[in-house]
This record gives C-alpha cells, structure tokens and sequence, in this order.
C-alpha cells in the first residue's frame, strides 16, 4: 500500500482543481440538432473555443450539400494525434451549433477520411479525447 | 497483495474522477486469448482478462490524466500484474497552424513471482512541434526522454528518442510521409558482479552470471541458470533461454538510426490502403544481455524498439462500413537481427551467429461502435523463423473488449 501512497497527493490535487472551462451559452453538443457534413478541407487552424480549454482543431470545410465553408469544430487534442491536410475529402456527423456571434458551426461526432473513421464523441455527444496524446495501449502486434 | 492495490487505486481514481467532475472516465474491459504466451517453441496458451480505469480533466490548455490497470492471467500462475500512469500534457499553439506540445508522466508496473523483476517505476518527458508548412503538408519533431527502475536493477535505464516526419497530400487522395528517427537506450548497470555461480533472485528466479561461452549459460533445455524450465514463463513454464545477463562493470548504451517511408490512398469513402517500409541501424553499442524474449502483454525491458537492427514492410486495408462498423486488416514481414545476442542451438550452446528472427504477421480488427460505448474483436497471427531455434515458433492471437467512456459533470457534451 506504501508503494501508492504517491498517488493519494496528485489525485487529491486532480479533485482540488476547477473543472475545466464553462459552457459557453447556446455552444455545447445537442444531440437533436445533429446533421451530416461532407467536403474539402481548405483550411486547417488552432482556434480557442471554449473558456479554459486548450485550443481546437478547427477545420474549414467545403460543404458539398450546402454549397459554402462550413466551420468544423474537431477536439483540442487532435492537433498531434492525427494528421489533416488541406484538399482531403472528409465526412462526418456533428451537432450543428451556433455561437454568440451568429456563426454556424459543426460540432464534429465523428469524421471519416482516407477510408477511416474516427471517432470523436460518443453518440451522445461526450467527448472521447482523452490526455496523455503521446500514450499507447497494451503491448501486443502491430499497431492493432 | 497486488489485487488490493489495484482495488486501492481503482477505488480512489474513481472517486477522484467523479468528485472532481473529471472530463472524461474511460473503463475498459479486454479478454485475450493467446496460444503462445512466452513466445517459443515451447507454447503456452493462456487467456488473460484486462481492466482498466482511465480518467482525463482538462485545465485550459494543460490536461492531467491518470490510468489503472489490472491483468489477470487464467492459467499460468503468479503473472498477474497491475500499472498505473499519471501524468500531464499542454498544448501550446504558436500561430494557428503550428504548435508546441510539452507531457511529462510517471508510470509503475507491479508483476509477481516469476516476473517480479520487471517491476517497475519510472518517469518520462516528451516535447514536440509540429506545423503546417502548407495546407498539404505537415512537419513534426518530436523528443521523448525517459527513465526505468526495476526491481532488478540489471534493467534500470534512461532512453531517448527524437523523431522527424514531413508528409505531403496529393490531390490524388495520395499521402506520402517520410520519417527519420534517432534512439539511444543507456542500461546503467547491466551487468552481473560475479564471474560465476548461479544467484538465486529475491523473487525466486535463478539468474546464470556467466561470460557466455560454450558450456556457460543455462540454454534452451540445460537445466542451468533462467533457462532451467522456470525461466521468467511463469511456474509451468518448460522453455526459454531466460533472462541471461553477462558479467562486467559499468553500464553500456544501445543507440540507432532508422528511416521510414509510408504511402497511403484512399479509394471511395469506404476503403484506405497504406504501405510502409522501415529501416533501422544500429549505430552504436549492441545488446547487453545474452539473451532476449518476447512476453505477450509483458514488456521486456532488454527487447524492445532499441534492441535490433534490420527492415520491416507492412500493408494495411481499413474499411469503413455502414452502421458505424469499421474492419482493418494488415500484414507486417520483418527482418530483425540482435546485435551481441547470440543464437543456441537445441543443446543451449551458443552458435556464434548473432541472432536474426524473421516474422510475418496477420492482423485483423473489426469494430463497431454503439451510442455508449465501443466493442472491438482483433485477430493476429504470426510465423516466426529465427536463426535460435528457440524462437522458431506460430501462433495466434484473440482479442475481444469494450470500451466504455463517460463524461463526468459536463452537459451535453461539452468538451
């Protein structure tokens, strides 16, 4: 039990912190808005979203279906965990949403390209991004 | 002794995560299945069932997360194992198409018996940068450095990797990236003090400090030293060379080169290919240890990314299929030579030919993912052929699991 005893100081310290950001009114994922998206990437920026997060991977998007740019809202961590390129082809599901200044902006569930899926939020809209972005899973074969 | 850590810690990162409104819990449950525990001729099946807590909380652009982990081994008595990791990341945007990002973390793994040497604690730093050079193209550098305590000192190390890509996408729907990586692992006392004689482990295992040699070191099936049948396979375990360290002063480093290049296409919606091909050097040192294994799950701090030198090829497909089912399948041909390792023959005697393995693998992943959580089923087969006849083995892998993520006192989603 001693040999944990480390981690009593770093957890009680993980519960003493202020929970991260507050929702910014009339921006959070709502689950009966959600639509479907599919275009090119034009342009790839780190934008602040939220009040106390870190900056998000925001995408600018050539909407096939609605014929404009539409702002893609991706995660904050994916900025090094995945690589995007101006002039893929991408699709995916999001919450359409509406921030205080009238733009409208997609908040993105789930995104396919080069033939793979990935999975930001659950279907319920929670985020599925975790810390740690350098951190790997059991060691088996390959990269499976 | 380790199921009431485990108990301890889960309990406490749960209660943690919940009170403290943490953004995301992640429980995940693995079942495994595998014909060939230790990685020899000499298989052992086994099946193992994997838990596992993970709790992340983001501080604006600092995010601290911590995981637990349980493994429970059916058959093979006294491997059971828990680890755990804390740690923190931020991100540091430098423009809005580039950005610095900074994560240090420490890290325990608490084996029993057989494996009890590999018990560890340790700490790592990573820095990275990566940025747009245009829309179609990414630079990355990244560092990671990292320092080991084992239970056996013999495997205390301190390790460093720095790693340099670029990658360019076509309009053909064609990725194409190039990787260059440079690593350095330093075993800080590797080495046996003694010139002979077998030491009897705190844990019960017998190492063999020899200088190698005909006659020297337990083998495949002498009865001496970690390669007495006991090994480090757990107590039924009747193969394996063992652990084999040599004896010396000081410590000894390992340090290599390696170039990548991958090239990916994407076809339709529904199917991705990718192609890579690896090289790696090793540019100075060789192994330490006289002998090196692979444990399924149970990492060996002698065999790892640092330990060899040669080429690797692998081909993947993934299919995105209706429904939210995504499959992927892939094959990797590898050619890996053990600098200072040498190969046995059936006797244990060492044959004076540096050992080479030579492996296919077959992978497979189907995945479907449901509104609150995520089941995956994963297959591997692998044909090994290797100049030590010890390692000449096949056999197949299962993997089956869930994974369950909740966020804990964030309405509707909210990041």
């Amino acid at each position: 039990m001693r040999r944990i005893a480390w981690l009593v100081p770093i957890v009680a310290l993980l519960a003493a912190l202020p929970a991260a950001g507050q929702a910014t009114a009339g921006h959070f994922y709502d689950v009966d808005k959600e639509v479907r998206f599919e275009g090119t990437v034009r342009e790839i920026v780190l934008e602040p979203r939220y009040k106390g997060t870190a900056p998000f991977l925001v995408l600018r998007v050539e909407d096939k279906a609605r014929a404009k740019t539409v702002t893609i809202e991706v995660s904050p961590s994916w900025f090094f965990g995945e690589d995007v390129h101006g002039g893929e082809n991408v699709k995916g599901i999001g919450s359409l949403s509406e921030a205080p200044d009238g733009t409208v902006t997609i908040i993105a569930r789930e995104l396919q390209l080069r033939g793979e899926t990935l999975t930001l939020r659950d279907k319920r809209g929670f985020p599925g991004w975790q810390g740690g972005r350098g951190r790997k899973g059991p060691k088996r074969f390959g990269g499976f | 002794m380790i199921r009431n850590k485990m108990r301890c810690v889960v309990l406490l990162l749960f209660a943690v995560a919940v009170s403290a409104q943490a953004g995301t819990i992640t429980l995940a449950f693995n079942q495994h299945a595998t014909q060939n525990l230790f990685q020899t001729k000499d298989a052992v099946a086994d099946q193992i069932s994997a838990f596992s807590l993970a709790l992340e909380k983001d501080m604006a652009a600092l995010s601290v997360f911590a995981n637990a982990e349980y493994s429970a081994f059916h058959q093979t008595a006294g491997l059971d194992f828990f680890a755990a990791d804390i740690g923190l990341d931020y991100l540091v945007p430098s423009g809005s198409k580039s950005a610095f990002y900074f994560a240090a973390g420490g890290a325990g793994a608490f084996y029993s018996d057989y494996y009890a040497g590999f018990s560890t604690v340790g700490g790592g730093l990573t820095g990275a940068f990566k940025t747009y050079l245009a829309p179609s193209s990414i630079l990355k550098v990244q560092w990671q450095g990292t320092y080991a305590s084992y239970a056996d000192s013999l495997f205390d190390y301190v390790s460093q990797v720095a790693v340099i890509s670029i990658d360019k996408y076509f309009q053909t729907r064609t990725t194409l990236k190039a990787d260059a990586e440079y690593g350095y692992k330093y075993f800080l006392h590797p080495f046996e003090p003694e010139a002979a004689g077998a030491l009897m482990e705190p844990a019960g295992t017998v190492l063999m400090a020899t200088g190698g040699g005909p006659g020297g070191p337990g083998g495949h099936d002498s009865g001496s030293g970690s390669g007495n049948g006991s090994g480090w396979g757990g107590s039924h375990y009747e193969g394996g060379s063992g652990f084999i360290p040599r004896t010396g002063e000081g410590g000894a480093g390992i340090g290599h080169v390696s170039a990548s290049f991958l090239a990916a296409q994407g076809i339709g919606d529904v199917v991705g290919l990718s192609a890579s091909a690896m090289r790696q050097w090793i540019v100075s040192g060789e192994n330490p240890f006289m002998s090196i294994e692979e444990f399924y799950l149970v990492p060996n701090p002698t065999s790892d990314s640092f330990s060899w030198e040669g080429g690797q090829l692998t081909g993947r497909i993934t299919l995105s299929l209706p429904w939210s089912i995504e499959i992927k399948t892939g094959y990797t041909y590898s050619d890996k030579t053990y600098p200072g390792v040498d190969s046995m023959d059936a006797d244990g005697l060492p044959t004076g030919v540096v050992r080479n393995d030579i492996r296919h693998l077959f992978e497979a992943r189907l995945e479907k993912n449901f509104r609150q959580f995520t089941v995956f089923l994963t297959y591997s087969h692998v044909d090994n052929a290797s100049t030590d006849p010890l390692f000449v083995w096949s056999g197949g892998y299962i993997m089956a699991g869930f994974q369950w993520s909740l966020s804990a006192g964030r309405k509707g989603g909210r990041s």
